[in-house]
Formats: C-alpha cells, structure tokens, sequence
C-alpha cells in the first residue's frame, strides 16, 4: 500500500492497484460510512482523497506532496485569492484539515471551524488555560470528533459538528512544566500524541489513547527504564535518566503496510549542562520506529547524540519509496534540526545517508553508524562558545516536503550563530544556561535524497525563517521569504513563479484541496488565512 | 554609577552643576532602595527559609535542595503543587516513615518559610534558560589579552575598520560584559547599509537601504526622500558595513573569541 502511496509508480499500475483495493476497501467501508456521517473514516486516511487534507501533513508519509494540479506551472501568474479569514490577532502556526467541505485549524486555546468554499466561520471554541502558549500546530480528525491539545497538556476531544466539548483529559501535569502544541495522528483506533516542556526536567512520553474515551491504551517512554536496552546510555547511580527529557512535540509518520509508527524525540535535559548526563542519552533526540498498536520500539536511529544544544530531532521524519544505490528502497528522511540530513531504510533503521544541509561547526566527523560527532570545543561553557547552528537549530518545525516528480527533499533552512553559556553553577537543572543569538540568513534548500548534494539555493531573507513547504502535481512548489512575501517557487530549479508582499510572515505550512473541482492552497501569515485559486469559471488547462 | 556621572558630566560646562544635586538624588534613591531590596532578600521568607531547610533538611536533601540521600526537591512533584506550604507541612510535619525521614518539629512559620525557599529555588530552575543580564566579567575572562590584540591587528583583520584609541576606546566601559561580547562579533545595526541602483538609463540613486528582498529594492536619499525600484530593473549594490563581521564568525576559534574579547576589556 505504502509502496504506491508514497513511491514513483507507473501509471497503469497506480490504475490497477487502485482497482483491487477499491474493491476490497469499498464492503469495509460501506458499513463505516453510515457510521461517520460527515465526519472522517479512519480508513480514509490510508489514501486521503483530493478533495481532504484530512491529518496534519496530509497523509501519513509526511511528504507534503499533493497529486493536484489544477493550479499549475503554466497558470500560476493568474491565481487570485477566493477569500480571506482573519482569526483577530491570534497567530496561526496550525495546518488546516479539510474534511467535507470544513477547515479545522488552531491556535494556543483556540480552534475554529470555517467553510472551506466561502471562508464563512462555522463555529469557535475558545478554553483559556494556564501553560506555554508558544504556538500551536493543529487538530486531529476520527469519525465526528476533533483532538485539540492545549497548554496545559490536556487533549480535548471536540464534535466536529459545532465544537462541542464529548471529553477533555489530562496528559501529564502541567505544574510540573508540561503542555502540548501538537496535532495528534489518528492511526485506526488510536489516537496517538505527544507532550511539550524542556524547561524543567521531566521525561518525555508519547500516549495512545482511545478515540471514543480518552483512555490511555499505551504509553512510551522516552527513557528506558533502568535496565532496559538503552538505559546504559545514561549515568548509573544517578537520577538523571528520570529526568532526562525527550519531548515528543511533532507529528510523526506511519506505513501502513509495515505497521510502523515514527517519530521525532526532543533535547535531553538538563538541557545545555550534559556533565549530569554523560552517555548518549537515548532515546533522545531520536527517530524512533514503534508499533502503534503496543507502543513498543522496534528500532532507533539518534542525529544528536549526547545534544548539549537543544536540537531537537522532531523534524518530520518523512517516508517515501525510491531508488537508493540502484535498488528500490522504503526509506525515511529527516533534514534534523542539528543541520544534517539522514536517509534511513524505514523497514528496519538501517543507516543509509548523511549529508549536512548547510554549513555548521559542530561536528567532528560522521561515525560509522552515520551520526555526526560531536566537537566537545563546542559544547556551552561558562565564558561562552560562539556555534553554528544556534539553539533554534538549522531548521525547526516548519514542514519539509518530497516531490516524486523531482525526486527532490526540500527544507526551509538557515546559518545560524550564536553564544552558548554555560550559566549553572551547583547542581545543573532546568536549561542551565542559553544561547544568545548573533546572526541569521535563511534559505530553501533542494536535497538530491541519493548523495545529500545542493541541487538548488533559493535564498530568503536575513533573519531566521518559519515558513513550512508544499509541493504539488502542478509543479509547484509553496513557501514564503522572511520579507513577507508568499512565493509559489519551480521545484526543479527553484526559480520564483509567483510572490505577493501580505506584510505578515507565513509561520505555518501550506496545504491544498479540491471542492467542486476548483483547487485551493491556504497559507497562514500572521492571523490571517488566505485561500488562492484560479479566477472562478476559468478553464484549467 | 559615580563614574559614569563623573565621565558623563564632564565637559559639560555649568549643566553639571545644575544637574549634580539631582543626578546626587537618584543615587542616593537608587542606594537607598537597593538596601531595602538587599535587605528583603536577606531577612525575607525565602532567605529565612535558606537558613532553617540547610539546618533541618540539608544534610539529606542537599545545602541547595538539589537532593543528596534524600530526593532533589527543586525537581519535586509536591513542590510543584504546594502553595504556602500546604503540602509541603505534611512532609515536615508527618515525615516520610516508609522513605527514613524522619518528622520534623517545625513551627507554621518555619514551614512557610521552607516552602517559600523551596519554591524560589523551582523559580531559579525555571529561569535558568536566560543569560542573567548581570553576568560576572571574571567568568567571561578565559583568553589571553596580549594574544586577543595580535589577532586584533592581525589573522582577524580588526584594525582594517577600527583602532583601539580611536572608535574602541574606553569600549569596555561602555557596554556590559555580554553586551561587548555579542557587539564584538556582531553589532546588529550598529551602522546601516547604504546601496546604490543603478537604472536601465545608467541613472545612478545612492542612500541609506531601507529594504531589500527578491522583488524590490527601497532606500532614503540624503534629501530625506523614499525611493523604491524593482529587481529585475535595476543593478543593485550594496555596501554593508558589517560584512567583515559577518565572515569572521565563520572564521572565528573559541580562543580567538576569548582572546579578542580579554583585549577589548583592557580598553576602559
């Protein structure tokens, strides 16, 4: 199933295979489809529709990938906006779904409903909470019911009909420094989502909870527990792996046909001081592979070992099916926040590829297993040691995207300096020391997956960027600069197509849909949302 | 404080002597409230708490809460959902019999001021992902001044736009410590770009650049009037000040940087 949904294909196999899974889909479906109303069958979501965008990278692969192309290349220049929705000053970081004809995107303690023809709002819902309100990436979709994390590390279950409260439970505690900004996965009947919060020194986890109650059917913890493969990672006789972080704060990724789940960990903690801690601090800053129906980890793959700068390993692990040394290959790739990107072979973690993405200081070399080595010259220190990339990372949450068309990896990516200090004195706990940031430049970077080689630059701006990628059939690929423009970009070579100044940064991804056989791509800057398409009644060609 | 009103005020002519009594006033303000400050903290529930949780709590627990034989309370569950000492009281009050610890004979007074230490300590972890604005100089002086000036003059290529007697001098006692040391590496708008466009007619306009991106070039003229132009018009060239700055933190050792900066704190 993955292979088709995420691989180079041939058409007229695409053709037959879709013959065969219709019909064995269509009798389980049929039952289901009473079931869900208007609502969203999880089985759906195994070959999301073109008309949804029904998970938060729009299909499991994270790709970002859409097969549309009404809005193309060749008709780019005469796309105009179909309407406007403006969320009144709060910023929106979320990526819409689109589901019968309804969006569902968020904000910190917000989610809103709107028509996805006419940008109309159907309903808000508003739950002011305690916590970090940092931003907030969006909702999660099963049968008639919504999945809103919040800053107080809640999941609130919503209908999606008028934003009804069914349930609301908490995570973890948010006294103890937890929240959550994610959008949860919905993978058959469970609902799988993470938490938030590395300034205090609590252990990361991901849950599975069930989509009817709420309640838990599994957890992983980031840290093993003692004894456990993994444990001897961390200092014996000491109470650091208890308290050794690992937030779990993006969506992750799924293939169906391995029934694999993976996801990106967080930074151990305490964060910049890792004297407490020596070893490599699994499963931190990790890709980890787990059965979604155990929560068990089948296998790991660490970009940061021992990370004393706060670089998360969260970016979406993105699955596509492709040539890799002259065979067909399931792989997994990350652009990590560390400024390397790593291809991996999905079905077992074997190491395949890494390449930085842009330039660093950190490191001294790869090892045998494909992980850069850590220069211990830049780790913090108490008078300051001056890196590259900073805390915020050579990339961050902004979505990546694969293009099968160009067998191109595009990431959003930015030099970075910056101060590390070492500030703690006694007994590090919390952060125990932060970075000051010097300089920045951003770029969007095309990675040929095979060799890690630069295939195009397409620089944005100084500063540090946030906008997230999509790329469609159109070849098309939709971004922004750091100078407010939105920019639709030529995925082969990077060449601008279309820009337009909205005076607000796109700190979101761009998502697209089709209804009534007219296209739409939304992109968020600031609190507005904007809807493109082509003129009304004009004939794609 | 006294020397930069010393500094400050001098060749100023007969506006020091206007200003002295006053400028004399928000000193002795200024003192007068950071004694109370310095006070407070030192007879206030935290620090009363300090004294009576390192003489009851400490020899287990750690001087710090930082945990010893007993657990880290910084990190501490009960802490976290204790108010005024709440939760806190019972711990001290009942002991931990199952744990080894023992009840404690303090009074509610005592035990809001160990709460209150407790809690400030949760605070202190809670902040640490901040550069404390007030950063000691001694911890930031790891380099070698004398090595500090020979890379000013020569590998770093310093001297090519600044002189320790002309621009830098007495920079040191301009800026905080971390402050010099960021501005050394990168002095984020400390002097703007100018640019020049050139149009298709050969038409030159030169100023202060404003703005630039893909699309379009903006700048101020020195009449003081805003000129924009498009990109794919134009010749665009810019002149940015910063640019040596720039390339050196690709550049730069971490003992270049201590070095550089021990010899810039020479310059008071």
């Amino acid at each position: 199933m993955t292979r088709f949904a995420m691989g180079f294909e041939p058409a007229a196999a695409r053709r037959s295979w879709w013959a065969v899974w219709l019909a064995g889909v269509a009798g389980l479906c049929l039952g289901a489809a009473a079931l869900f109303a208007q609502g969203l069958d999880p089985s759906a979501l195994l070959r999301p529709a073109t008309d949804t965008w029904p998970t938060y990278n729009g299909d499991y692969s994270g790709r970002r990938y859409s097969p549309l192309d009404q809005i193309n290349a060749a008709n780019i220049g005469a796309l105009t906006l179909a309407w406007v929705y403006r969320a009144r000053g709060a910023e929106i970081k979320s990526t819409p779904l689109e589901v019968n004809g309804i969006l569902y995107f968020t904000a910190p303690d917000n989610v809103w409903a709107v028509d996805a023809r006419y940008g109309r709002e159907i309903w808000h819902y508003h739950r002011p909470s305690e916590g970090d309100h940092i931003g907030h990436r969006g909702v999660a979709m099963y049968g008639e019911w919504l999945y809103f994390t919040t800053p107080d590390a809640h999941l609130v279950s919503l209908r999606a009909r008028d934003g009804r409260v069914r349930w609301d439970r908490e995570l973890a505690d948010p006294k103890l420094g937890y929240f959550s900004t994610m959008a949860p996965l919905v993978v058959r009947n469970h609902v799988i989502v993470g938490v938030s919060g590395d300034v205090t020194d609590i252990p990361g986890f991901l849950d599975a909870v069930d989509p009817a109650t709420g309640e838990l059917q599994w957890r992983w913890y980031v840290e093993p527990a003692p004894g456990e493969p993994g444990s001897e990672t961390w200092p014996r006789n000491s109470d650091a792996i208890r308290h050794g972080g690992g937030m779990t704060w993006m969506t992750g990724t799924y293939d169906p046909e391995l029934n694999l789940l993976y996801w990106g960990t967080g930074n151990p903690n305490p964060v910049l001081a890792g004297q407490a801690r020596p070893g490599d601090n699994l499963y931190t800053c990790s890709i980890v592979a787990l059965n979604p129906d155990t929560g068990k980890l089948v296998w790991y793959f660490q970009p940061s070992p021992h990370d004393v700068h706060d670089w998360d390993a969260v970016e979406t692990p993105v699955l596509f099916d492709a040539p890799f040394g002259g065979e067909p290959r399931k792989l997994l790739a990350q652009a990590s926040r560390n400024g390397f990107f790593f291809v991996l072979d999905r079905t077992n973690g074997r190491h395949l590829l890494t390449a930085p993405f842009i330039d660093t200081n950190w490191t001294a070399g790869i090892d045998s297993r494909g992980r850069p080595i850590r220069n211990p010259d830049m780790d913090p220190r108490p008078d300051g040691a001056l890196v590259e990339p900073a805390s915020d990372g050579a990339t961050n949450w902004m979505s990546p995207s694969f293009d099968p068309q160009t067998g191109l990896f595009y990431v959003d990516a930015r030099r970075v300096f910056s101060i590390f200090y070492l500030t703690a004195t006694g007994k590090p706990e919390g952060w125990a020391g932060r970075d000051r940031g010097l300089w920045a430049n951003s770029t969007i970077r095309a990675i040929d997956y095979r060799t890690g080689r630069i295939v195009w630059d397409h620089e944005t701006g100084p500063g540090e960027n946030s906008a997230g990628i999509l790329t469609t059939a159109g070849h098309l690929l939709f971004t922004a600069d750091n100078e407010d423009n939105l920019l639709a970009l030529d995925p082969a070579t990077g060449k601008t197509l279309w820009h337009l100044n909205v005076n607000d940064r796109l700190s979101g991804s761009p998502m697209t849909y089709e209804l009534d056989g007219r296209q739409y791509v939304l992109m968020a800057a600031g609190d507005t949302l904007y809807a493109w398409s082509l003129p009304a009644g004009a004939a794609a060609p | 404080m006294r020397r930069w009103i010393g500094s400050g005020a001098r060749g100023r002519g007969d506006r020091r002597v206007r200003a002295l009594p006053y400028a004399c006033g928000v000193v002795a303000g200024l003192t007068a409230f950071s004694w109370m400050l310095a006070q407070a903290a030192s007879s206030g529930p935290a620090e009363r708490g300090r004294r009576q949780f390192q003489q009851s709590c400490g020899f287990c627990h750690g001087a710090d809460a930082t945990g010893a034989r007993g657990p880290d309370l910084v990190r501490s569950k009960v802490v976290a959902h204790d108010v005024n000492g709440n939760l806190i009281g019972e711990v001290i009050r009942n002991g931990r019999p199952d744990k080894g610890m023992p009840a404690l004979p303090l009074s509610a007074d005592q035990i809001r001021d160990v709460a209150a230490f407790l809690h400030e300590r949760a605070r202190e972890a809670l902040a640490s992902n901040r550069v404390p604005a007030v950063y000691p100089l001694a911890r930031l002086l790891t380099g070698k001044a004398e090595a500090g000036k020979a890379y000013f003059s020569g590998a770093g290529g310093c001297n090519a736009c600044h002189s320790p007697g002309g621009d830098l001098a007495h920079v040191a006692s301009k800026y905080p410590p971390l402050e010099l040391e960021a501005r050394m590496l990168y002095p984020r708008g400390a002097q703007p770009a100018s640019v020049t466009v050139t149009l298709a007619s050969g038409e030159q306009v030169s100023g202060r650049l404003l703005h630039l991106d893909e699309f379009m070039v903006s700048l101020r003229e020195a009449s003081g009037w805003y000129r924009s132009f498009p990109r794919d018009r134009v010749k665009v060239e810019v002149r940015d000040p910063l640019a040596a700055h720039e390339a050196l933190l690709g550049r730069l050792t971490q003992d270049d940087l201590h070095n550089l900066f021990a010899y810039l704190e020479t310059l008071r």
